[in-house]
């Protein structure tokens, strides 16, 4: 990739808090029009990341760039370019809504009221509410809302969704989609909900410790994995199955359930060694995720 | 051109758009000439990344069965009857492929399986080319 392409780029990006390594060399680029779901357990480095990216944090090596900038030499106007949802957002609580966004706004040339009140409509948000009083769903949506109207660049989402109702992600996921069609954006979102990654985002980034375990298109990995339903029909199966690209499994007399890496690589030669039928199918996000957690060496 | 995703059967979204498609255009839904909807439109009626319906076009040209024509919408191609039939064979192969094993897991002989199938025809009452 090109790297004019490319809005998002981190180039051997370490980030230690004393002796903890938050993120251990990381690599990556993002160009515009990609949605990438940024995936890992609880303390594997997202956040860190994605601040890092934003210049809140300062890398111990390595760096991260926004538009070829490196993210802790940004100006005002590349930071006007970025659009940041956090996890918990500290918005001032005396503020309406209404007066939280018409202050943003004065921040920023091409504030798009239209794109404003859609998503204030599309998320059911009540502007009239003082912020304080609003739960935590609505300071969420109201984050939102405050991260996109500017028509950023580059929106880096941490955990965007964890808040809202099920309508409210649904409106969230469209209203990102309309966001994509009209500005094409790059787009970094971290989530824990893998089913709701699973139908916005093009790309996976799976962050396990600090370090990058998945970096790769999901229709590739959506067609890298499977799972296969064998049926011998002479004699019984193998107690277990040494492939290294069978990566779980479970046998019990002629059937054998097996999660399979390349497929389709393997198949034919499978069938015939072991007098097999395979039927094979897809496996969802929240499936792969295990995988690549599992097969990191401690 | 009505396509429907479903977006947990874990088939990426482009393949799906490509199969139904390619299945639109054999079975004539979709005639040779037809201008196919834009990626941005598509990709908003759908509700996915424009990238996907462009990697699906992408695909559906690639296979012959979509024409690119500079500055225009990209249209079905033409094609001839034999081909068009030959496709619709592939189709329906395609779809049978799952079967075929269900009948071999079921212990079903060849004949009790065709036998299982022209009942199906004769049911929706188009066994008749097939008898």
């Amino acid at each position: 990739m090109n790297s004019n392409d490319a809005c998002v780029t981190a180039d051997r990006l370490a980030k230690h808090f004393g002796n903890a390594v938050a993120l251990d060399a990381i690599t990556f680029a993002v160009p515009r029009g990609r949605v990438v779901g940024l995936l890992g357990r609880n303390g594997s480095g997202k956040t860190t990341l994605l601040r890092a990216l934003q210049g809140a944090v300062i890398p111990t090596s390595g760096s991260c760039s926004l538009f070829g900038t490196r993210s802790v030499d940004l100006g005002d106007a590349d930071l006007a370019r970025v659009g940041v949802v956090h996890q918990e957002n500290r918005f001032l609580p005396w503020m309406s809504g209404r007066a939280h966004l018409d202050y943003v706004r004065s921040f920023f040339e091409r504030w798009d009221l239209r794109r404003e009140a859609q998503l204030v409509a599309a998320l059911d948000l009540d502007l009239a509410e003082r912020i304080g009083a609003m739960s935590p769903g609505a300071v969420q949506k109201l984050a939102i809302v405050t991260a996109t109207c500017h028509r950023p660049d580059v929106l880096l989402l941490d955990e965007p969704a964890a808040a809202l109702d099920p309508m409210a992600r649904e409106a969230l996921l469209q209203s990102l989609l309309d966001v994509l069609r009209e500005d094409e954006p790059a787009i970094v979102i971290s989530s824990h909900a893998l089913r709701d990654v699973e139908r916005t985002v093009d790309w996976i980034l799976c962050l396990d410790r600090g370090r990058v375990v998945q970096d790769e298109s999901f229709d590739t990995l959506q067609e890298r994995y499977a799972e296969w339903r064998v049926t011998t029909q002479n004699g019984a199966l193998p107690a277990h199955f040494a492939e290294t690209w069978v990566l779980a499994q479970a046998a019990e007399g002629r059937q054998a359930v097996l999660t399979v890496e390349s497929p389709e690589d393997h198949r034919a030669l499978f069938e015939q060694r072991y007098h097999a039928r395979v039927e094979s199918r897809p496996i969802s996000l929240e499936r792969m995720f295990p995988l690549w957690m599992a097969r990191r060496k401690p | 051109m009505l396509i429907t995703l479903d977006r947990h059967s874990g088939q990426p979204v482009f393949r799906q758009i490509v199969e139904q498609v390619r299945f639109q255009v054999a079975s004539g839904m979709l005639e040779p000439g037809s201008a196919i909807p834009s990626t941005r439109d598509l990709a908003g009626r759908l509700g996915v990344n424009p990238m996907t319906v462009s990697k699906a076009y992408a695909a559906l040209e690639q296979e012959g069965v979509l024409d690119r024509r500079p500055g225009l919408a990209l249209v079905v191609r033409a094609r001839t009857d034999a081909a068009r039939t030959n496709e619709q064979r592939e189709e329906l192969a395609r779809l049978l492929r799952p079967a075929a094993l269900a009948a071999e897991q079921l212990g079903l002989s060849a004949d009790d399986a065709l036998a299982v199938f022209r009942k199906a025809l004769a049911e929706r009452g188009g066994s008749n080319e097939l008898e």
